[in-house]
């Protein structure tokens, strides 16, 4: 229920957990933190390649304020990679 | 003068949804809940950080979606009587196209964007937030509201009415392939490590990284991560003080300009301090008056920016400069006044204007009169009273304590 509260949503049939709100998501995951006894990271997925990665692989994992927050992002090599770039300015 | 008349921030201001850097859980909520007609909540917030999509979120939606968008932000008065005036009529009615039948494309009639919803101010914009929330609750359109900080007490009833959608800072590796972008349709060869700093150095507020980009790659086709050496100096936060006195040492229109740019001081103080130290850079009355002349267009374009029309900022800092170059030739050193005279006094008389306060608190709920009434018809009336004899029954009827009584009777002006 407090999870719920705190912005989850339950899916019965597929027993399944998923973020209906991002508005308290650092509470959140303290929250599942708390439950499991353990870290929650979210992987990031590439805006670019599509791939998931960690923020913990970003070099600017330190001074990003948003890091381990849900859900898109640039990845290490596509933001160096000049190959990917214009399938991603199609996108943008 | 930029290269072209066109900030970029305005040039490549997103044109659809998708167009927004960032934050896509939040866009996918505010689409969500308008294609849902407003189920759930008749009126979104979108709050957070400045530069991070709210208002370009809001734009974009109403040209992909056909609205047409009605705005009000901090630089119009948002009183109960101004928002009643403009709001209402934009919420109460569908466009006419609706039931033409015979628009190709048909208008979906208004959207209500009311910005910086946090910035409603206490006196001028009295009972606009009252206001808003009956309208939300009668509205037949969305209605949009933006805010930096969500968290502000008079917002509470509006937060209730409201379906709340968090934005957060950009983050650098999205705000750096954004700057990647612009190079290549502007024709600018930048080095990595130079947008990297830049957007570092904008603290996940995009529109602050892309004017950086622009002023950063002015004049040239290449930028390095030397040209960026400015952006740390901003910084370090160059003090009012040193600012004031580049500001009235600067031999041209450009240095000044320039000074500015790179300065992060806050241009309302900044404001008010030139015009407090005016008089003593400018001593011929005809240059002083030229001088105040500018500052006074300044003060025009600084309400017209607000917090979102930066697209102004060059005619604000170009008044400016104009105020300090009238005569570059008779500056002399001076000691500068600063901080601003209006913000020693408010300090100094902070105290007076709250025994003011309480004395008026009283006369109001002995009288059953409003504060300003109790101010400005009545405190003149008890103060003549008190000095021509201590009226001990007027005292113990409006329970004034001594402190009180002496402050009356002492004080000059109201």
């Amino acid at each position: 229920m407090l999870l719920i509260n705190a912005g989850l949503n339950y899916n019965r049939e597929q027993c399944l957990y998923s973020i209906k709100s991002c508005n308290n998501i650092e509470n959140l995951m303290d929250m599942i933190s708390g439950i499991l006894n353990t870290d929650v990271v979210f992987l990031q997925t590439c805006t670019r390649c599509g791939k998931d990665f960690a923020c913990g692989d970003c070099k600017y994992d330190g001074s990003c304020s948003t890091k381990n927050l849900p859900f898109s992002c640039v990845c290490p090599q596509c933001l160096r990679d000049g190959k990917n770039f214009e399938k991603y300015l199609e996108k943008f | 003068m930029l290269r072209n008349d066109l900030l970029w921030v305005e040039k490549y201001r997103p044109k659809k949804i998708e167009d927004i850097v960032g934050n896509e859980e939040a866009k996918a909520s505010f689409v969500e809940w308008l294609k849902s007609k407003r189920k759930s909540k008749k009126a979104v917030l979108l709050y957070g950080p400045p530069g991070v999509g709210k208002t370009a979120l809001a734009n974009a939606t109403a040209r992909e979606f056909g609205f047409t968008i009605i705005e009000m932000n901090a630089s119009d008065t948002r009183s109960e009587k101004a928002i009643n005036a403009v709001a209402k009529p934009a919420t109460s009615y569908v466009a006419l196209d609706n039931f033409s039948g015979q628009s190709q494309i048909k208008g979906k009639g208004n959207i209500l964007f009311l910005d910086e919803v946090d910035g409603i101010a206490g006196n001028e914009d009295r009972g606009g937030v009252g206001a808003i929330i009956k309208i939300v609750e009668e509205a037949r359109t969305p209605v949009i509201m933006a805010a930096n900080d969500p968290d502000v007490e008079k917002l509470r009833p509006l937060k209730k009415v409201c379906l709340l959608i968090r934005f957060q800072q950009i983050r650098i590796p999205l705000i750096i392939a954004l700057l990647q972008k612009i190079c290549l349709l502007e024709h600018v060869k930048a080095e990595f490590e130079a947008l990297e700093r830049i957007a570092e150095n904008s603290r996940g507020d995009v529109r602050s990284a892309i004017n950086d980009l622009q002023s950063l790659s002015e004049g040239t086709h290449t930028l390095t991560l030397q040209d960026t050496v400015m952006l740390s100096s901003r910084n370090k936060d160059i003090s009012m003080n040193d600012t004031l006195r580049g500001y009235f040492t600067a031999k041209s229109i450009a240095e000044v300009s320039s000074l500015l740019s790179y300065s992060s001081i806050d241009y309302d103080d900044f404001l008010l301090s030139v015009s407090d130290n005016l008089p003593k850079r400018y001593t011929d009355p005809a240059e002083l008056a030229a001088a105040y002349d500018f500052v006074s267009q300044a003060d025009v374009f600084r309400g017209r920016i607000g917090t979102e029309n930066w697209h102004l900022l060059k005619y604000f800092f170009n008044s400016l400069s104009q105020a300090a170059a009238v005569n570059p030739e008779s500056s002399k050193p001076f000691t500068l006044i600063t901080p601003p005279i209006r913000i020693i006094t408010l300090f100094w008389t902070k105290g007076k204007r709250t025994m003011l306060d309480g004395i008026c608190g009283k006369i109001g709920a002995q009288c059953h009169v409003s504060h300003g009434k109790a101010k400005h018809e009545f405190v003149p009336f008890v103060k003549e009273l008190l000095q021509r004899q201590k009226a001990s029954l007027l005292i113990e009827w409006f329970k004034f304590t001594p402190e009180e009584v002496d402050f009356l009777i002492k004080m000059n002006r109201f």
